[in-house]
């Protein structure tokens, strides 16, 4: 890719500051041909990779290299995209929101601090990703399970500042954040939580400090680089109980959601229950024209016959117990009755005792795995995906709601439904796969303009997104518009009283500093 | 998540014996069980891949290809559907199988991505890295 400079830095002021960072993590470590630019792209784009460029990339390995990047990038006004190891899929990779800002890798910086198999909880620099820290725990025979999201191979830290989400009894992955060490717009270090102490014991262990925490405002944030942080593991169950149902019809959703939300407030259920309709099982089983040869959204007949071949629900819900097997037996008595109330077929019900196989394909397991990336492949081509994923209350009135509303906005795009709810407490994530071939010029901006539809349509009745991508994080902010979007003003006067250069990620999640505030556009970039 | 089981058991039964899984070693036992008669075939368990920081063209396959690459991965299943489609046998579809890759092409392919498979910058695999993955996978030279 050709080279995008920051905005206001001439070429000349660019190729100081890059040598300025080669003196700070040495010269392999600063990136900045067209092939390094190409790698510093989204390769999911919805259109050219030219929208969000990078111009170059820098990678440090420690947080003292952290520090002086950060310092140079002040001194040199360059902007730096901080990214943790840059697999966020589907919500814009690698690439950065600001044409022209440099990517600050931090996939060098992989060490596992500490597993604490006593209290569960590991210590871990953001270029650890999910498979490496679940093989450091297969090696020390560590009883600690993973919280996986459905692709894993990115970042754990990554992951939970991003605000992912798994399907364990630990999935809110931000939630398991405990204790950051951070480097601050300026280049300082701060810790977050017990950590403001010198060798608190507690660091990654008490989830506040005394006075206000700022661990979450780290979190899908441009106020600080993340280098270390604790996150909270679950211990090792001794058995499993799945109980697996397939649901019969579409509008039978309402009725899950009204049984699982419940129980899971409860706290019979603890894990995050993921609920995904019937095309994310097909959408692995081959290519979209083995099962429907038109460019049209496949047809509710089609679909019909489809579920009737292959003998599937419209949605399937697997309810996932786990520790000790008395207590799994006697929840999973309580989950069966209040299902019955409203379907005769029992469950499927699958034990798994310590020592048995682990299907490496099921994200309530624990185990990381990139196979959900195959649906890539569904559409054919240069496949990609985006996720429109809002957030809405875990009842029937409001997901039966949200439900028809997208269901409408995407027929009306002609375009095949494809998503999951899934119940992580008092509410809902609902994620809309939306997917494309990314050579198919017609395709990407019928996709483009249902995203636009699908943001306002949702804000209008209500809810918001919880993520999204880089393109898309200018309207998704106007969204949270309570007294004239207090919360994006109150950001902003915070952003730039600690990054007045406004260096640190300008525009992530539509906060941006006032150096670069002209930038900001209100529609998609 | 039955869903994301399917597609790997429609092809993997083949894939290559001979290629002895190194499965995880305890806190999650991972060795499959075999399949009820005239059932699907086992889902291959997980794959260690080698340990970061180790050497040699195919502990650096391992290790920094093999989330996508090894038995069961995202990669294989989805080249192993390419093979036979192509008619050529599915374990083909394990790269570290194939003897028609030249290492040009394997870094090319790494470097500029293909199809569903999205580039690697030098921080995921530094170039030194690369030439001995390349030299490991590219026996057709």
């Amino acid at each position: 890719m050709k080279i995008t400079l920051p905005p206001r830095v001439s070429p000349v002021q660019f190729d100081t500051a890059l040598k300025a960072f080669e003196g700070a993590v040495g010269k392999e470590w600063v990136m900045a041909t067209d092939l390094d630019r190409d790698a510093y792209s989204d390769i999911y784009a919805p259109g050219p990779e030219s929208e969000w460029p990078a111009s170059a990339a820098v990678s440090p390995a420690s947080v003292e290299e952290v520090q002086a990047v950060v310092r140079l990038a002040n001194e040199h006004k360059t902007p730096l995209w901080p990214v943790s190891r840059g697999k966020n899929l589907g919500y814009g990779a690698n690439a950065p929101r600001l044409p022209g800002s440099i990517v600050l890798d931090l996939g060098r910086m992989t060490k596992i601090h500490e597993l604490n198999t006593e209290l569960g909880y590991c210590v871990i620099e953001p270029g650890v990703g999910y498979f490496d820290l679940y093989e450091k725990i297969q090696r020390e025979k560590a009883p600690l399970w993973l919280s996986v999201p459905g692709n894993a191979w990115g970042s754990v830290l990554g992951n939970a500042l991003d605000h992912g989400m798994g399907y364990t009894p630990y999935g809110q992955h931000a939630k398991n954040l405990c204790g950051m060490e951070v480097v601050l717009p300026d280049g300082d270090l701060m810790r977050t939580g017990m950590g403001a102490m010198e060798d608190n014991h507690s660091f990654h262990l008490f989830p506040l400090s005394f006075g206000p925490d700022w661990t979450q405002m780290f979190t899908q944030s441009n106020m600080g680089v993340v280098t270390k942080a604790g996150l909270w593991l679950q211990p090792a169950p001794e058995t499993s109980l799945a109980l697996t149902y397939d649901i019969p019809n579409e509008e039978d959703i309402g009725w899950v959601i009204d049984t699982v939300t419940p129980l899971k407030i409860a706290g019979v259920i603890e894990q995050n229950v993921f609920i995904p309709s019937w095309l994310g099982k097909i959408v692995l089983m081959g290519q979209r024209k083995d099962f429907w040869d038109k460019e049209s959204a496949i047809p509710e007949w089609r679909v019909q016959e489809l579920l009737k071949q292959h003998k599937l629900g419209y949605w399937q819900v697997q309810v996932r117990l786990y520790g000790d097997e008395g207590l799994n037996k006697a929840r999973a008595e309580v989950i069966k009755k209040a299902f019955k109330k409203h379907i005769d077929t029992p469950p499927i019900e699958t034990w798994w005792r310590q020592g048995d196989a682990v299907n490496q394909y099921d994200p309530t397991m624990g185990v990381p795995s990139a196979v959900a990336l195959q649906m890539g492949d569904w559409v054919g081509g240069r496949g990609a995906h985006m996720g429109f994923s809002p957030v809405v209350p875990a009842t029937s009135k409001h997901v039966l709601g949200q439900l028809k509303r997208s269901r409408k906005i995407i027929a009306d795009h002609d375009v095949d439904f494809y998503a999951s709810f899934t119940v992580g407490g008092r509410f809902a994530t609902n994620i809309n796969m939306l997917m494309y071939d990314r050579d198919n010029a017609a395709q990407v901006t019928n996709i483009r303009k249902m995203f636009d539809a699908l943001i306002k349509g949702t804000a209008e009745a209500g809810y918001g997104e919880y993520r999204t991508h880089l393109g898309w994080m200018d309207p998704v902010n106007a969204t949270y518009n309570f007294n004239n979007g207090a919360q994006r003003r109150l950001n902003e006067r915070v952003k730039d009283a600690i990054d007045p250069n406004g260096i640190l990620a300008p525009g992530k999640q539509g906060v941006w500093p006032k150096a670069y505030r002209d930038q900001a556009k209100g529609g998609a970039a | 998540m039955k869903h994301l089981v399917l597609l790997p058991l429609l092809f993997l039964a083949a894939c290559n014996a001979a290629e002895e899984p190194k499965t995880a070693p305890s806190a999650q036992k991972t060795a499959a069980k075999g399949p009820p008669a005239g059932g699907p075939p086992p889902i291959p368990p997980y794959q260690m891949r080698a340990e970061a920081g180790a050497s040699g063209g195919e502990a650096l396959f391992s290790n920094k290809c093999g989330a996508c690459h090894l038995a069961g991965g995202m990669g294989t299943n989805l080249l192993t559907k390419q093979m036979l489609a192509a008619k050529r046998p599915p374990q083909d579809g394990m790269l570290a199988n194939r003897t028609d890759l030249t290492a040009d092409y394997v870094k090319t392919v790494v470097r500029n991505g293909k199809m569903a498979m999205p580039r690697l910058t030098k921080v995921d695999v530094t170039d030194t890295q690369l030439d001995a993955i390349a030299d490991y996978l590219g026996k057709g030279k």
